[in-house]
């Protein structure tokens, strides 16, 4: 894995992102604050092109492959 | 001892005696049996202390450590190698400070030399701000009875001559805090010498026997699954760093941990310039820099900055390290990269490791180690094997259970929030 392809702008190398956080599994319970669901093969995730457009992402990956299976607009209408 | 050679003068005088062949395997191939009083999942250095300990301090003779590849294969082997216990929060001071003395004893406890080499570790200031975070861990250290020196621009070139260059750095050098105590130790030998010690002590090393499962009856854990069939164990630990997040996936939990990728990096070797550990971070990288006895410096630096079990480190990162470490020694600047590596990391969401029970009263884990894992590996071992045996986490483990996520006593040596990438 070495770009992500922003909605807005394409394909862009990897190092135009900032990782934000991975999403917890159970949502609700303020002990989730410090969870992560941490799955060896599936990640949801939230990344901004803070080198781009600075747009927030939601972004679904295969850590252990590198995979970016989907990157979609976070924010009103979209998550 | 169950086979085990003690090492001495007198051992190599026998040996040249004796001809070739005198020399036996360092650890017994052992078989699995079908139950154990403790069944360790993970042959690196946390499971392997935490299994000599066990058997060593409390008498628990019937242990097995269990290892999907191979003793020593995962971070144990792929670490900068460096030990130290500069930290300013207590709760972790005191601990690594524990593991500091311990490294200082081990080559002797485990009859295994390990290398243990006092090169001093010593943390860089660019600016006065700097300064003033140093001095606070430095003081932080010293109420503690720990060693640290503050040292101003002339005292660290004093001590490390090769950082005094003729032109103007970009950054000035202020000063820099100084552990003479921390340094480097053989990281394989570690793997390799309390493998050594368990074996002779009859703990059995089962390598290529992968943990799947465990099975539980009325609230307890009773046995694991693997790949070599069902061993039934009263107590299980998983001391698995990097693929902790696997074993919240086994026993259903969420864990507050994400899997980052650290990279270090060794150049091709060279006479000895670079005489202690340097770690010299600005805003926009850092690097860690020692070098091996043969000769390599090796390098590493911050996190790739998103959670990743390839173990494929980015281009981008191994840029800015290598950037930082000449930007700090000029003269490195000619030099090639023999290899490089990743390692996956266990990042909790404060920064420090986790030693607690785990979903079941008789399941422990021991993770969560974030960069400390290795310097960590002597007190983790006897802290987490008191803590299996008896029962009662000892003190200097108390403050590291999952219950501080739930109460907010975090242990934030870096004050970052909680992000595990900026840990």
């Amino acid at each position: 894995m070495s770009s992500l392809a922003c909605p807005f702008c394409g394909p862009r190398e990897l190092d135009e992102f900032l990782f934000h956080k991975t999403l917890p599994e159970a949502q609700g319970d303020e002990y989730a604050v410090y969870e992560r669901a941490n799955r060896i093969d599936d990640s949801l995730e939230h990344w901004q092109h803070v080198r781009g457009c600075r747009a927030w992402l939601r972004v679904r990956r295969n850590p252990s492959t590198g995979e970016v299976r989907e990157v979609q607009l976070l924010g009103r209408g979209h998550s | 001892m169950n086979g085990a050679q003690r090492y001495s003068a007198w051992a190599l005088l026998r040996a040249r005696l004796a001809g070739p062949g005198y020399w036996r395997s360092l650890w017994s191939g052992a078989t699995l049996k079908d139950a154990y009083d403790v069944v360790v999942v993970g042959a690196g250095g946390h499971g392997l202390a935490t299994a000599y300990h066990l058997a060593h301090d409390h008498g628990i003779k019937r242990v097995a450590v269990l290892e999907k590849h191979l003793v020593g294969y995962g971070n144990v082997g792929r670490n900068t190698t460096i030990v130290r216990s500069n930290y300013l929060l207590p709760e972790n001071h005191y601990f690594y400070e524990d593991s500091l003395r311990r490294w200082e004893r081990l080559s002797r406890v485990l009859n295994y030399n390990v290398m243990y080499s006092p090169r001093g570790v010593l943390d860089l200031a660019q600016s006065d701000g700097d300064m003033i975070g140093l001095a606070r861990r430095g003081n932080a250290m010293r109420l503690a009875g720990i060693d640290a020196e503050l040292l101003d621009r002339g005292g660290v070139l004093e001590f490390a001559p090769e950082l005094a260059v003729s032109g103007p750095r970009r950054f000035e050098l202020v000063g820099g805090l100084l552990q003479r105590r921390g340094g480097t130790v053989r990281h394989d030998a570690v793997a390799w010498g309390y493998a050594r010690a368990a074996s002779a002590l009859g703990v059995d090393i089962i390598e290529d026997c992968e943990v799947t499962g465990i099975r539980t009856a009325g609230g307890l854990a009773t046995g694991v699954e693997s790949t070599r069939g069902y061993v039934k164990a009263e107590r299980i630990v998983f001391a698995v760093a990097g693929h902790t997040g696997t074993v919240g996936g086994m026993l259903g939990l969420t864990l507050p941990i994400e899997t980052h990728l650290l990279q270090a990096m060794v150049t091709e070797p060279i006479k000895p310039l670079v005489g202690s550990v340097h770690v010299y971070a600005h805003p926009h990288g850092e690097a860690y820099v020692t070098q091996s006895d043969r000769g390599g410096v090796v390098m590493g630096g911050f996190l790739d900055g998103f959670p990743s079990y390839t173990r494929e480190g980015q281009w981008y990162r191994l840029e800015d390290v290598v950037q930082t470490a000449v930007a700090l020694l000029p003269h490195l600047a000619g030099l090639r990269i023999l290899r490089h590596w990743a390692g996956t990391n266990d990042m909790t969401m404060d920064g420090s490791f986790i030693i607690d029970r785990i979903r079941h009263d008789n399941v422990f884990l021991n993770g969560g180690w974030c960069y400390g894992g290795f310097k960590a590996i002597p007190a983790s071992g006897a802290a987490c094997a008191t803590f299996v045996a008896t029962g009662t986490a000892p003190d200097l483990i108390r403050a590291h259970g999952l219950s501080r996520f739930k109460t907010g006593h975090l242990l934030d040596e870096r004050g970052a929030g909680p992000f595990p990438s900026r840990q």
